[in-house]
């Protein structure tokens, strides 16, 4: 499994990474989240050691990461880019062998990945004469041609459509399936939230949540309740204490109770009556955990 | 994977795609032409006429000179021999006229002939021609008189040659030559392929193909790779097109080669390769400080400058090999490569200081190469404006 023991990295003024750890195990998915600028691209970055943390260190399967291991990690950086004139066949091909595949090895995999991809009559063809969306597939092909055992991807998702992202999200999927440990940054939570069993969540520099996605959020202290009626009287909520906050939009009510809230007592209190048309309790979403997290 | 694997690697890519490009073939073809042109155009239009001049003192030249000639036109020959004559009032006037060169040779008496230098370029043929014409008029005075034997005659040489001594200067003009082709190929190697790594460099980063490299490679790998890549495509370039215009010059022998001394060509190449390295690096990390090709002329700039500045020292270091800048300057390592074998070429320059210098930019080198992956790391992962080597050097703390 990938650990980051208590990464720090200051440049100059900021802080980018202050004491920052995480871990994700092989066959799982973790969501890094954070606001833009937290320090989520420094931390990627120093698993491929493109940055020297100040202190801390980074582990792959209990050892220090050097530069043998790498070869089996696949990394997507957040500014994508490859060759634009050079044949994406024999781009893939190169890019496998700099992983250590041998040149039959990385000249399959190319073909195979070609072929899952929908572009394998486009293999003869210059990277900068495919679609914008054609080459986002080649891109990710880029980082997963070698089968890593670590996928680290930070921002996949920005600046796909939405049949690219479901490419990409089977492609997340089936390579956790096949083992591989996969940690990718983004800011579209409701995909973190259906995607990843894990998240890591980063505030300037700092990890502020991190875990299950699951457990997160029954262990929250919030409870969310939705509500619909025909004479909702959100005033009323008002006076009770574990009611935290109401929104209501004149069609909707959206409570925030606190977690060990006698949801039948505060139903009756109510006072609806018959003529509920929707009612939910749940457990936070991600978003909430999120903002809840970096309060500003 | 080694180092040696990575480079390598590195290497083939470059090698594979830039030999692909147009560019490329053009910059091969372009110089081929080129040398085309100058050795087979004179051919086109050129008579293949021989003429020499020779100079005479006192009696008996002019029938040797008659019979040379009518030997060399014997026959069906599109070739004509003409030989104009300089009659001179002394030997003395005659020998200084040969010296200056407005005569090939001298004929003396009808029995010596005066030649100049080490008798390696026209004197030859003038020497073989009329050697030729003496013994044709002595075996026509044998037939004449009937004294003396045809086999005598015809196994000796009746001209007595004296060479004037002329061998040093014409050896210092080849080792003129050496140094200055080779100052003048390892001034354009460094800028023509040092412009080449650094867009290299710069359009990686530019395309942003670099983070994912980065990720697989050290940084020296990639930058030792690239540099080694470079200079093999330009190495293959520059001999492929001197053995072209060696073959053409055999062929067609539109002049003579002059002999190179060897130890002159070897340390050429040594001080090619070490000047080569050492700007390539330099050119490599100021590559990494530019995320636009446009802002490139900015960084290239100041290495240029070197670059011209160990030019024109070398250049006045073939008329004074042992000034006090020639010396100062073997050892400042950037411009070391131009002059010092500009000073070996003309053996004005002591054993220590060689070894001195060579060992100066040789660790100059190594310390360059180890700045230049991490300003080189720091740089590459800077987008945007341009990147100030102290902020890529500070980011990239090893």
């Amino acid at each position: 499994m990938l650990e980051l023991n208590r990464l720090s990295k200051r440049y100059g003024q900021v802080q980018a990474l202050d004491e920052c750890s995480f871990g994700v195990k092989r066959g799982r998915m973790l969501g890094f989240l954070g606001p833009n600028g937290a320090g989520k691209t420094t931390a990627m970055r120093s698993v491929f050691g493109l940055v020297r943390p100040d202190r801390g260190s980074v582990h792959w399967r209990g050892r220090p990461v050097g530069q043998a291991d790498r070869l089996r990690f696949g990394y997507m950086p957040e500014q994508r880019g490859l060759y634009p004139k050079m044949r994406i066949g024999r781009q893939l091909a190169y890019l496998g062998r700099i992983h250590g595949m041998t040149s039959s090895e990385a000249g399959t995999a190319a073909g195979r990945w070609l072929e899952e991809l929908g572009l394998s009559d486009r293999s003869g063809d210059q990277l900068e004469k495919l679609s914008h969306g054609n080459q986002q597939r080649v891109q990710l092909a880029a980082a997963i041609i070698h089968d890593p055992e670590l996928l680290v991807l930070d921002e996949p998702f920005s600046g796909l459509d939405p049949f690219g992202v479901e490419t990409m999200s089977e492609i997340l999927r089936s390579r956790a399936a096949a083992g591989a440990a996969v940690v990718f940054s983004s800011h579209q939570l409701d995909m973190v939230e259906n995607l990843c069993q894990e998240v890591a969540i980063i505030d300037r520099g700092r990890i502020v949540l991190a875990g299950e996605v699951r457990r997160l959020k029954t262990d929250s202290a919030y409870r969310v309740i939705e509500l619909e009626s025909k004479s909702p009287r959100p005033e009323l909520l008002r006076r009770f204490d574990s009611v935290i906050s109401v929104d209501f939009d004149g069609f909707r009510c959206r409570i925030v109770v606190r977690k060990g809230v006698d949801v039948g007592e505060l139903v009756s209190r109510l006072e609806l009556g018959g003529d509920v048309t929707h009612f939910t309790f749940s457990a936070p979403s991600l978003s909430e955990l999120f903002r809840e997290a970096v309060a500003r | 994977m080694t180092s040696a694997q990575a480079i390598r690697l590195v290497m083939a890519r470059e090698i594979r795609e830039r030999s692909r490009s147009g560019a490329f073939i053009a910059s091969v073809v372009i110089p081929l032409l080129f040398v085309a042109a100058v050795l087979f155009l004179p051919l086109i239009f050129a008579d293949d006429d021989v003429h020499y001049r020779l100079g005479v003192v006192g009696e008996e030249n002019r029938v040797i000179v008659d019979a040379a000639l009518a030997l060399a036109n014997h026959g069906e020959t599109d070739i004509e021999t003409t030989i104009e004559v300089i009659s001179y009032p002394s030997r003395t006037a005659a020998e200084r006229g040969v010296d200056t060169e407005e005569v090939d040779g001298v004929l003396v008496d009808g029995g010596q002939l005066v030649v100049r230098g080490v008798g390696g370029e026209a004197g030859s043929d003038l020497e073989a021609l009329l050697q030729r014409g003496a013994r044709s008029v002595q075996i026509e005075g044998l037939v004449d008189s009937g004294q003396g034997e045809v086999v005598g005659i015809l196994t000796s040489a009746p001209l007595a040659v004296r060479t004037l001594s002329g061998a040093d200067p014409e050896e210092n003009a080849e080792r003129s030559v050496v140094a200055f082709g080779g100052l003048f190929l390892l001034y354009i190697a460094v800028l023509l392929y040092g412009s080449l790594i650094l867009t290299g460099v710069t359009e990686e980063k530019t395309n942003r193909v670099v983070e994912v490299l980065l990720a697989a490679f050290q940084p020296w790998q990639l930058l030792a790779g690239k540099i080694i890549g470079i200079g093999l495509l330009g190495l293959a370039q520059f001999v492929g097109t001197v053995l072209i215009a060696l073959v053409g010059v055999e062929l067609t022998g539109a002049f003579d080669l002059p002999r190179f001394p060897l130890d002159s060509m070897a340390v050429l190449v040594l001080w090619f390769l070490l000047g080569y390295s050492l700007f390539a690096v330099v050119f490599g990390a100021a590559g990494a400080l530019v995320s636009r090709a446009e802002d490139a002329q900015g960084v290239v700039a100041p290495i240029s400058m070197v670059a011209v500045a160990g030019f024109f020292i070398a250049v006045q270091s073939v008329s004074n090999p042992t000034g006090t800048l020639s010396v100062v300057s073997t050892f400042i390592p950037p411009v070391a490569p131009f002059v010092v074998p500009v000073r070996f070429a003309f053996g004005a320059v002591p054993l220590w200081q060689f070894l001195v210098s060579v060992g100066m930019t040789v660790l100059t080198i190594v310390v360059m190469t180890r700045l230049a992956g991490r300003v080189y790391l720091g740089g590459l992962l800077q987008f945007g404006s341009k990147v100030g080597i102290r902020e890529a050097f500070r980011s990239a703390e090893l």
